[in-house]
């Protein structure tokens, strides 16, 4: 005589409700997202920090080009469980994030001669740039990244080299993966390095 | 008189020729000056002229070249965007591994654990074909090519996506999202875990999963419909036992059973998931094993059992800890009727993982304890792994662990065993 072994109702349940829910995707295919629609950087980031290294170690925004990462993001969308916006956002910011530049380029130049006026204060810039990484602390979200409280820590280097990290990117030492130039952020200015790294040393900084 | 007018006009005439002379003398002079300045400016303006022509040239020339360094600027930029957002893109990944094992009853070996290449093929945001091949090495030296997974994925919704063909098992978390060697932090699977375990590998069939959030939290989830795995049975002591579960995704439903399945998990913080999973059905002997030689042969006709698998799973994360935790079961029913009529069997197995990164290094500590049970006391173990970890990238590891197995004496899964592995994850 066979056996049931687990609760029958449930698993039948279970069985059937693969129907309705294929009729409710089908249904919705009309709204599937234009391509490529560009996703929020700083909700990509935070969703980045907080899921990727749930299973691995995170992969270096400059591992892949743009192209790359889209197809890399819809095989993690399926893998990892995101949903399509979560996904866009993360794309983005990957984007944003593996852009490599040159200390001597023009373009360097021209970003450091932004010197226009911010219209964020430091926390905001760190909310929305650097916390996902670094951490509401400032210690750090992600394994190898630096702990600013600490006394040998970054915060220890003149504000003149960290603003240089920060425009061009930096890898620490001990940590498998760099900063990316500007965080990541290509928006931020001048002004917006200068506050933030005024933010990181009233926040964080160890007398 | 008209001699006197005579004489005055000839004294006249000598006297203007004797004024007029040192004149016409000076006159000749000044000529000349003026004829070689004239010169001189002739060849100045005439010089100036040239420079003219030359810098109108030279303009002429660089307007030119701005020209045609924008075309090419432009062009670059055009290409730039082709290949940012086309509608056809082409992804090749994968991971590979190479490595060293050193049993309690062996000599130790080189070995290539894997070439897993991942083919990518992906039309805007509607359809995903993703593939993996598996070459390995064999101890003979042959080279066996097998097929991890192929599916088409159909991108539904934001929150839905159909996947269809061979697809990894959605039962817990270490198939589908941790078996590669770059991920997984130990250089060997959890007992049970790996082929012919407890935790089903794949399934060919359909799925349907996803994510939405629920309430302030995520989630996120898979339910299929798939052929189901097949069963071997062994004839061992005067009667027919089952001898273990194949759920490696077959191509034919030979006993015409589907297996139903999914995995619900929900993340009430973002460093914590939890899930649980489950599939039931029906599964069939279809293979005879030889007792000597281990070699199968195919059978037809068998009772079709009741299969059922449960599994938990949990991940938490913070900083540079992680810990996990699996447990699975799988059940097969027994059967009065058929040639291989038989007892049912269990094959349970749960294992524990915690991995720690030291802070600002690329070192990384791992411990795992594992605890598997089979119908066959042979195969069951407990297993404690202490890993270390030299992460040179984020997707190239160096692994060192060693393996310390409890199980029947003399028996493999007693063997403890030095494992060395250079993983990439490409």
């Amino acid at each position: 005589m066979s056996t049931r072994l687990y609760s029958p109702i449930i698993l039948r349940l279970a069985r059937y409700a693969m129907l309705p829910m294929l009729a409710i995707g089908m249904v919705s295919i009309a709204m599937a997202a234009d391509y490529p629609e560009p996703g929020d950087f700083a909700s990509g980031s935070r969703v980045w920090a907080e899921n990727c290294n749930r299973c691995h170690n995170v992969r270096d925004p400059r591992d892949l080009r743009d192209d790359q990462w889209i197809t890399a993001m819809f095989h993690m969308r399926i893998r990892a469980g995101l949903t399509g916006r979560e996904t866009r956002d993360i794309l983005t910011f990957l984007q944003a994030s593996n852009t490599v530049i040159a200390a001597d380029s023009k373009l360097t130049a021209l970003a450091t001669e932004q010197a226009t006026e911010s219209t964020y204060s430091g926390a905001e810039i760190y909310a929305q740039t650097c916390v996902a990484c670094h951490g509401a602390d400032g210690t750090g979200a992600l394994p190898g990244v630096p702990n600013f409280s600490h006394a040998d820590g970054p915060l220890g280097k003149s504000n003149e080299i960290l603003h240089q990290n920060i425009l061009l990117g930096y890898q620490s030492p001990g940590s498998p993966m760099a900063m990316p130039p500007k965080g990541g952020n290509p928006a931020l200015t001048r002004a917006d390095i200068d506050l933030v790294l005024q933010y990181l040393r009233e926040e964080f900084a160890q007398e | 008189m008209f001699s006197v007018l005579k004489r005055i006009r000839q004294v006249y005439l000598v006297l203007s020729a004797g004024l007029l002379l040192p004149n016409v003398l000076l006159a000749d002079a000044n000529y000349d000056a003026l004829q070689a300045q004239v010169e001189n400016l002739s060849a100045q303006l005439e010089e100036v002229q040239k420079i003219l022509a030359r810098s109108e040239q030279g303009q002429a020339e660089q307007a030119s070249a701005r020209t045609e360094e924008i075309a090419a600027l432009k062009k670059d930029i055009d290409v730039a965007a082709e290949w940012r957002t086309p509608n056809s893109l082409i992804h090749l990944a994968g991971y590979t591994d190479v490595g060293y094992v050193n049993g309690d009853n062996d000599d130790g070996s080189f070995n290539v654990g894997m070439f897993s290449p991942i083919f990518h093929f992906q039309y805007r945001d509607i359809v995903l074909f993703e593939s993996e091949l598996e070459f390995e090495l064999s101890p003979d030296g042959e080279t066996e090519i097998g097929l991890e997974y192929l599916t088409l994925d159909y991108f539904l919704n934001d929150y839905v996506t159909l996947v269809g063909g061979l697809f990894l098992s959605p039962i817990g978390q270490f198939r589908q999202n941790l078996h590669p060697s770059w991920i997984n932090k130990l250089p060997s699977a959890p007992p049970g875990f790996g082929h012919d375990g407890a935790a089903p590998t794949s399934d060919v069939g359909l799925q349907l999963r996803g994510a939405f959030p629920l309430g302030g939290m995520r989630s996120n989830y898979a339910v299929y419909v798939g052929n189901g795995p097949e069963l071997n049975s062994v004839f061992e002591d005067g009667e027919f036992e089952l001898e273990g579960i194949e759920a490696e995704g077959f191509g034919a439903d030979r006993d015409g059973e589907k297996v139903f399945g999914g995995r619900f998990a929900i993340l009430p913080v973002s460093s914590l998931e939890i899930g649980v999973s489950g599939a039931t059905g029906k599964a069939t002997v279809t293979g005879l094993e030889d007792e000597d030689t281990g070699d199968i042969s195919e059978i037809e006709g068998e009772t079709a059992r009741d299969y059922d698998v449960i599994g938990a799973d949990f991940t938490w994360t913070r900083k540079d800890l992680s810990i996990r935790g699996e447990y699975v079961q799988s059940k097969i029913g027994e059967t009065a009727t058929g040639l291989t009529a038989s007892e049912g069997g269990e094959w349970t197995s749960w294992y524990t993982q915690a991995a720690w990164r030291f802070p600002s290094t690329k070192i990384e500590a791992v411990l795992r304890y594992t605890d598997f049970d089979s119908p066959h006391a042979s195969h069951d173990r407990q297993q404690w792994v202490l890993g270390l970890n030299y992460l040179i990238t984020n997707n190239f590891i160096a692994k060192g662990a060693y393996e310390f197995n409890d199980g029947i004496e003399g028996s493999i899964a007693n063997s403890d065993r030095l494992i060395l592995q250079l993983a990439y994850g490409f």
